[in-house]
């Protein structure tokens, strides 16, 4: 049995004043992966003397279109990113992870920021989310900071949160004409990791067909999900008639055991993750042919 | 561990309740309130046996805190027969022999109440969609689907 006080905030001042003065606080929002990790008494779940419930703070519940940037509370469900307007004509791509997650009792609780700071391996909102260069706005009662995703998180189930610290934002640039994005999971997050596998691609076709600013992020192939820089060289510059695609399916590979070693279930995700990229690069290139 | 007052609507009716911080929305209903139609599976989220509507949606009870939903509206499957009838989704799975052991039954209600309170006209496909995260060991799936497919269609 856990001992601990319920702190509610129902405004981030409130949130922010608690974190300010009391220790060992955790912080609650839709409550699907940190009440099943109290549940199961997780070896995961440090210490804490009080639990925040931030899941009323309908200061975080908002998508807002501005200038550069497409803006989502941290409060935001997953349902929420389905059913919204703006995320469905700006970043189609967000949708589909999100449909991909749990089942709608998950989806109607889960949150974009819970998604984000649980930082699991197997986090579907998260190779979406880097491969659009999602910035995380941080905020604590000293004042606020922004990240990128990929320097927000530094290993399976961590980030640079600070004690003190409450993600408020989630900030994604806007992409400019001739950009595609494309995401595919195969297996589902209680299925055997080897069956685990996900991939969000980001790249512009450019008037001469070339590939440019090309993004891979696979999801559940490595420690935490991360960009592969070296299969986003290999596309880049290369013209959609060019591209050898079998060669881009071995170089991803290659990629994923230069960053996990050799384990039980290479000689699997090797072959799965080679088929999502061809797969993903041939429908950006049969799109950019009908242009 | 203090005691944190909460008002809650179930079934319609509005009561004032002292919780503690560890007493999930499945317990105030079973052990405080004594609804027991909503049951207890795995505890964690995956088989649905728990699912009530909060707020018009399809939630699992045994991963809110009750603490976390004060001023809710919360319905239970106790709360879907009005006036001695029983809801049209009630009766079309005792009609189409969707009911076997009946473990599942009560959050499969749920479920497709809540679908159908946002969509009267789903496809098979939304049916699917709604009932995935609700496990069933008995029926296959079949008869449930065609009991709710009975409802949509009138
Ligand atoms: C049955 C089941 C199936 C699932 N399936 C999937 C799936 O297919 N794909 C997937 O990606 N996930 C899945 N999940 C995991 C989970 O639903 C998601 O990760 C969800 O988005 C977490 O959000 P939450 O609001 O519930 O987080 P919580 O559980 O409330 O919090 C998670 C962590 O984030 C911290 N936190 C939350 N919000 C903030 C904030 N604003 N600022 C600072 N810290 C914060 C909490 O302290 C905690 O450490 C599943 C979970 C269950 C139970
Ligand atoms: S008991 Fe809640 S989902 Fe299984
Ligand atoms: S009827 Fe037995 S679990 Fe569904």
């Amino acid at each position: 049995m856990y001992n601990y006080d319920f702190l509610t905030a129902l405004k981030i001042e409130d949130a922010l004043y608690y974190l300010d003065r009391l220790e060992k606080v955790k912080i609650l929002a839709g409550g699907t992966d940190l009440i099943v990790n109290i549940h199961k008494k997780s070896s995961r779940l440090p210490h804490f003397d009080y639990l925040l419930d931030i899941s009323n703070i309908e200061e975080l519940k908002f998508i807002a279109l501005k200038k550069q940037f497409l803006e989502i509370g941290s409060l935001i469900t997953h349902t929420q990113l389905i059913e919204d307007t703006l995320i469905a004509k700006y970043f189609p791509i967000l949708k589909f992870a999100a449909q991909t997650i749990g089942s709608p009792q998950i989806r109607n609780r889960g949150t974009i920021g819970g998604n984000i700071v649980n930082a699991s391996p197997a986090a579907d909102l998260l190779p979406p989310l880097i491969a659009l260069k999602a910035r995380v706005e941080l905020v604590s009662p000293g004042g606020k900071r922004e990240l990128t995703l990929t320097e927000f998180l530094s290993g399976p189930y961590q980030t640079k949160l600070q004690e003190n610290e409450l993600l408020t934002t989630i900030k994604i640039p806007l992409l400019n004409e001739g950009y595609l994005a494309n995401f595919q999971k195969i297996g589902r997050r209680k299925s055997l990791a080897i069956a685990r596998l996900s991939l969000a691609l980001v790249t512009r076709i450019d008037s001469e067909n070339i590939f440019q600013d090309s993004r891979i992020v696979p999801g559940s192939a490595t420690p935490y999900p991360q960009s592969f820089p070296v299969t986003e060289g290999a596309v880049n510059g290369k013209r959609t008639t060019d591209l050898n695609l079998e060669e881009i399916g071995e170089i991803i590979a290659k990629e994923m055991i230069s960053i996990t070693g050799k384990r039980w279930s290479t000689p699997y995700k090797s072959k799965a993750l080679s088929a999502l990229v061809i797969r993903a690069l041939k429908e950006f290139i049969s799109k950019a042919g009908t242009k | 561990m203090k005691k944190i007052k909460i008002n809650l609507t179930i079934n319609g009716k509005k009561i004032t309740l002292k919780v503690n911080p560890q007493e999930r929305l499945i317990d105030t209903l079973r052990d405080r309130l004594k609804l027991t139609g909503t049951k207890e599976g795995c505890s964690i989220g995956e088989c649905g046996a728990c699912t009530v509507i909060l707020n018009g949606k399809a939630v699992a009870s045994c991963l809110v805190f009750t603490a976390q939903i004060d001023g809710s509206k919360i319905l239970t499957v106790e709360g879907l027969e009005v006036g001695g009838k029983l809801d049209p989704l009630q009766q079309a799975f005792l009609d189409h022999h969707a009911v076997q052991c009946g473990f599942c039954t009560p959050g499969m209600l749920m479920s497709a109440k809540a679908l159908l309170l946002k969509n009267p006209h789903p496809t098979r496909e939304e049916i699917k969609t709604a009932l995935e995260g609700n496990l069933c060991r008995c029926t296959g799936y079949e008869q449930i689907i065609e009991a709710i497919e009975s409802v949509t269609k009138d």
